[in-house]
């Protein structure tokens, strides 16, 4: 079931830039995560952050999310600092899976979409059966989360960030734990999104995610070391046949 | 602040809570227990026990809600669900009052439970209205959820939340005139005392099952509480602030 459509021309997005940033600096304490981040993200672009663990992918992702604040540089969403106005359009999905483990799939869904404020009871039932459909729970929506698999509690958590049809995504690792099928059929998902306008950004440390992305950034020690299209990084990296793989390891050698 | 997300959290808190099913029984089961067994201890002296059973309705008010809150508000926070609400349009008031409605239910259906046992099992000499004994217990019941929130921010798993309890509870318990009237008390334990919620909830609550005086006669206790409901309120919206 596709998700119910939004008339995407009422939505004032005047931004050039869904996401930009410029130079941004945050620190926990006295450790710096990031060290002046830059990237600009336009609207229905599928855009991937790699990088090794603690390279400072969720941290900039949670910047985004508004969940954190910059200590430095500047960093808009749709044009303005990330606020609980920029919140209505965007989507977050956590690494952590963050649900209420004793209600239902469904509860959980339904939920969320009433604090993004889907008030008319008809159209958010309908677009809670669109999204757990599309990760498909619907069978199994009046499970509790608890004795659900951690495939389908990320799932849970994917319709969650979906109910709204928000214009920005915001996915924290959004494959991890997914089977082969089901991880197709979110990038066929996320395809069309984007095709429809929507912007995504998400984090990951696995190349097959990152060969599907328009654009990627590989991160490391807080640092955009390269930036590019999939095939643009494989060719910079300077060597014949050179995978994602071997661009991204090429790049993080150069940076060290 | 928005209605729809207020009621939304308050339904999501009961939701959770028809799911738990001991945590349901242990606020309706453990203070029966309680006051079954102070009842059957001062059988035979009827003045204890019409004093002590009303400062109980309060204490068990003030001790269950705070723990259902600090543990909720703590897995809130350890789940991550808090942050992902925060990532949501949603207000920290939103968060607060949708808290204190959820529980306020609990919180009225343990009064209910507790008050008819006290007054049919026990027989306590019961002589003021029950709407007023629900106002008093609705705003003790604002304190015992703000400092559930506040207290939430410095544990870090429920068994810290439990620890609070020798800090927070104990002394109050002692102090609120349950066991000794304050008048009887040293001065230095007077003044104390005087600093603590519960003092006000059974002093309110004493005057009102006991001597049958109306909320009007307890305004100054009621007032006091909605003093310390508001300064706590605030200390627990600014925990739950967004960054």
């Amino acid at each position: 079931m596709a998700l119910p459509s939004v008339d995407r021309d009422k939505e004032n997005v005047a931004a050039s830039f869904v996401v930009d940033a410029t130079d941004v600096v945050f620190s926990y304490g006295q450790r710096q995560v990031l060290n002046g981040v830059s990237m600009h993200i336009p609207k229905g672009e599928i855009y991937g952050i790699l990088g090794a663990n603690g390279a400072g992918k969720t941290t900039l992702i949670r910047l985004m999310a508004g969940l954190l604040k910059t200590d430095g540089g500047q960093l808009t969403v749709f044009g303005e600092k990330p606020s609980s106005r920029t919140a209505r359009n965007i989507g977050y999905m956590p690494q952590l899976n963050a649900l209420y483990l004793e209600l239902s799939a469904e509860q959980n869904v339904d939920f969320f979409a009433r604090m993004f404020g889907l008030s008319n009871a008809k159209e958010r039932r309908e677009a809670e059966e669109a999204v757990l459909d599309l990760v498909g729970l619907w069978e199994r929506r009046k499970d509790a989360v608890l004795s659900l698999s951690g495939g389908m509690r990320q799932r849970v958590s994917l319709a969650i960030a979906m109910v709204h049809q928000p214009l920005l995504l915001i996915l924290d690792e959004p494959t991890v734990g997914l089977d082969p099928e089901l991880r197709a059929s979110f990038w066929d998902h996320f395809r069309s999104l984007a095709a429809s306008g929507v912007t995504l950004v998400l984090s990951s440390h696995t190349m097959d995610d990152a060969a599907h992305c328009h654009r990627l950034a590989f991160l490391q020690e807080g640092r955009v070391i390269a930036e590019g299209s999939p095939s643009e990084l494989s060719s910079a990296a300077g060597i014949a046949g050179a995978s994602l793989e071997d661009a991204f390891l090429h790049f993080v050698r150069l940076g060290q | 602040m928005s209605p729809g997300r207020t009621t939304a959290i308050a339904n999501r808190i009961i939701q959770q809570m028809l799911r738990d099913r001991r945590s349901l029984a242990l606020i309706l089961v453990a203070p029966i227990v309680v006051m079954a067994l102070v009842g059957f201890t001062f059988t035979d002296q009827r003045e204890v026990l019409d004093r002590v059973a009303p400062a109980l309705l309060a204490v068990f008010a003030l001790f269950f809600t705070f723990i259902l809150t600090g543990v909720s508000f703590l897995r809130e926070r350890a789940q991550g669900t808090l942050e992902r609400l925060m990532t949501t349009p949603v207000g920290r008031w939103d968060i607060l009052l949708g808290y204190l409605l959820g529980f306020l239910l609990f919180a009225t259906i343990q009064t209910v439970v507790v008050l008819m046992f006290t007054v049919i099992a026990l027989q306590i000499n019961y002589q003021g209205d029950l709407w007023q004994i629900f106002v008093l217990l609705s705003m003790l019941t604002v304190v015992s959820v703000s400092l559930g929130v506040f207290v939430s921010t410095f544990a870090s798993n429920e068994f810290q939340v439990v620890q609070f309890i020798p800090m927070v509870f104990v002394p109050q318990i002692f102090l609120s005139g349950i066991f000794l009237p304050i008048e009887d008390m040293p001065r230095y334990l007077e003044i104390i005392a005087r600093l603590l919620p519960l003092t006000y909830a059974v002093e309110a609550l004493q005057d009102i099952m006991l001597r049958g005086q109306s909320l009007a006669d307890v305004a100054t206790d009621l007032g006091v509480l909605a003093g310390f409901a508001a300064v706590l309120l605030t200390l627990a919206a600014v925990t739950v602030r967004r960054p």
